[in-house]
């Protein structure tokens, strides 16, 4: 995090890597394949805003633990706006998914276990944010905030890896080993769709570095 | 009981853990109202669910309706686990170590969720049926379920107890987390009361075991964070 405030590179690279995703995801050649026909696309921006989640909210937790071990206001602040930045792209991807649902499926909730899973894993981490709004004191605040981060992301990972896989769902592949390859990406998806993973990834890191940048500001001011 | 919790500094585990437990039974033996209330809680609802419902009950709702009301007599009975606490807890920062407390807490709140679930259990018997073709199946499971749910509202207890409105706040963050727990005891035990055997929900059944031996070992680890300042 530290390096990713002071480096340069990589917010190049995202701004590329997003160029690309646009013009690519909407232009370069994608299968033509019966019930989902164009919408195919939309994958190049609703499954990258679950990759950015989830990396958002583990590396929140891991910041989350330093805090509990060091006692340093500063890691709070980063797992704090990960977490708000995270829940943003989960509100983002539940959305951009009933777009595509209601293309596909014919309705925009359909009961799915992993539309339940994300629905309960957003409750999770909007609970969170009420608990550290409703505290006073910078320390309890960060202390419980951890807690209940930690307990949080150990419930989320059964959650959205275990039990949707023990039942079947709409999504591809499930009601089996949920290998990567079983969701039938051609090359052509590929080689705009893991780009567009790495693009909103980076996004979703500088929005939270940008929030953490003001919070600073903020908290010096009201020192001053 | 001030003679084991008081005056000497260094004794054995059990012993503490076992003067924590006569301490929480005095409070609520001091306190009957409070138990008095949570039975109170659960026969008004059960009873409110009996005339709402009035004779038009299927095995799937009822099955539905008895965890519902199990979720929710739950919450109130354990949401007060810690918020008795607040005010004297300043002793036990020095006296007994938070592994100690949270071990006695996990066991008293767990017979407290016990004599919860015999309570529910019979009421909704004599006003609501026990429509269940594997009885003791459904035990076992209501009994894995009941125990992730006192496991893990404890925990939350604490970590509400430390806010203003803790009252307020605990549902909030339990109801979340607790959905996982819930799903697979609820979609178990809605298979045996249409009368799946043991080996049909052996799988969920498991996952439910090791995701409450999850919750207790979390429990342990976080603990010490949420109740020392």
């Amino acid at each position: 995090m530290k390096y990713l405030m002071k480096a340069y590179w990589w917010k190049l690279l995202t701004v590329i890597l997003l160029i690309y995703t646009v013009i690519g995801g909407f232009l370069m050649p994608a299968p033509r394949l019966p019930i989902l026909n164009e919408t195919i696309r939309i994958l190049h921006f609703h499954v990258p805003m679950w990759f950015g989640m989830i990396i958002m909210f583990t590396v929140s937790v891991f910041y989350a633990i330093k805090y509990l071990s060091t006692k340093n206001l500063m890691y709070d602040l980063y797992a704090e706006h990960l977490v708000n930045i995270g829940v943003m792209f989960g509100v983002l991807g539940i959305v951009s998914g009933m777009v595509w649902a209601n293309f596909t499926w014919g309705e925009p909730w359909s009961n799915d276990p992993k539309q339940n899973a994300s629905a309960v894993a957003l409750l999770i981490y909007f609970a969170l944010i009420i608990l550290r709004g409703s505290l006073q004191d910078d320390h309890q605040k960060a202390r419980l905030g951890a807690v209940y981060n930690i307990f949080a992301f150990a419930v989320l990972i059964p959650l959205l890896f275990v039990l949707p896989r023990m039942t079947d769902s709409l999504h591809p592949g499930n009601g089996g080993n949920p290998a990567f390859g079983q969701y039938d990406l051609d090359s052509d998806l590929r080689m705009v769709f893991y780009p567009a993973v790495l693009g909103w990834t980076f996004l979703g890191f500088w929005m939270a570095i940008l929030k953490i940048r003001v919070a600073r500001l903020q908290k010096h001011l009201d020192y001053e | 009981m001030r003679k084991t919790l008081g005056f000497q500094p260094y004794f054995c585990f059990m012993d503490q853990i076992i003067a924590l437990i006569k301490k929480d039974l005095l409070v609520d033996f001091r306190q009957k109202y409070v138990v008095a209330g949570i039975a109170l809680y659960v026969f008004a609802t059960i009873y409110i669910a009996y005339l709402a419902f009035n004779n038009v009950i299927t095995p799937a709702i009822w099955n539905a309706l008895f965890w519902l009301i199990l979720l929710f007599s739950s919450i109130t009975g354990l949401g007060k686990s810690f918020g008795q606490e607040a005010h004297r807890s300043h002793y036990y920062y020095y006296l007994a170590k938070p592994v100690h407390i949270l071990t006695a807490k996990l066991i008293y709140y767990g017979f407290y969720e016990i004599l919860l679930v015999v309570l529910l259990t019979g009421i909704f018997n004599l006003f609501l049926g026990f429509p269940v073709e594997n009885p003791s199946l459904f035990l076992v499971n209501l009994l894995a379920g009941a125990s992730g749910l006192s496991v893990c509202f404890t925990l939350i207890a604490s970590i509400a107890a430390k806010s203003d409105n803790g009252s307020h706040l605990m549902p909030i963050l339990a109801f979340p987390v607790i959905i996982p727990v819930l799903l697979l005891a609820v979609t178990n035990s809605r298979k045996i009361v249409f009368g799946a055997s043991l080996a049909d929900i052996s799988g969920n059944l498991l996952v439910l075991v090791c995701f409450n031996v999850i919750i207790i070992a979390l429990s342990f680890i976080l603990f010490p964070y949420s109740w020392k300042n």
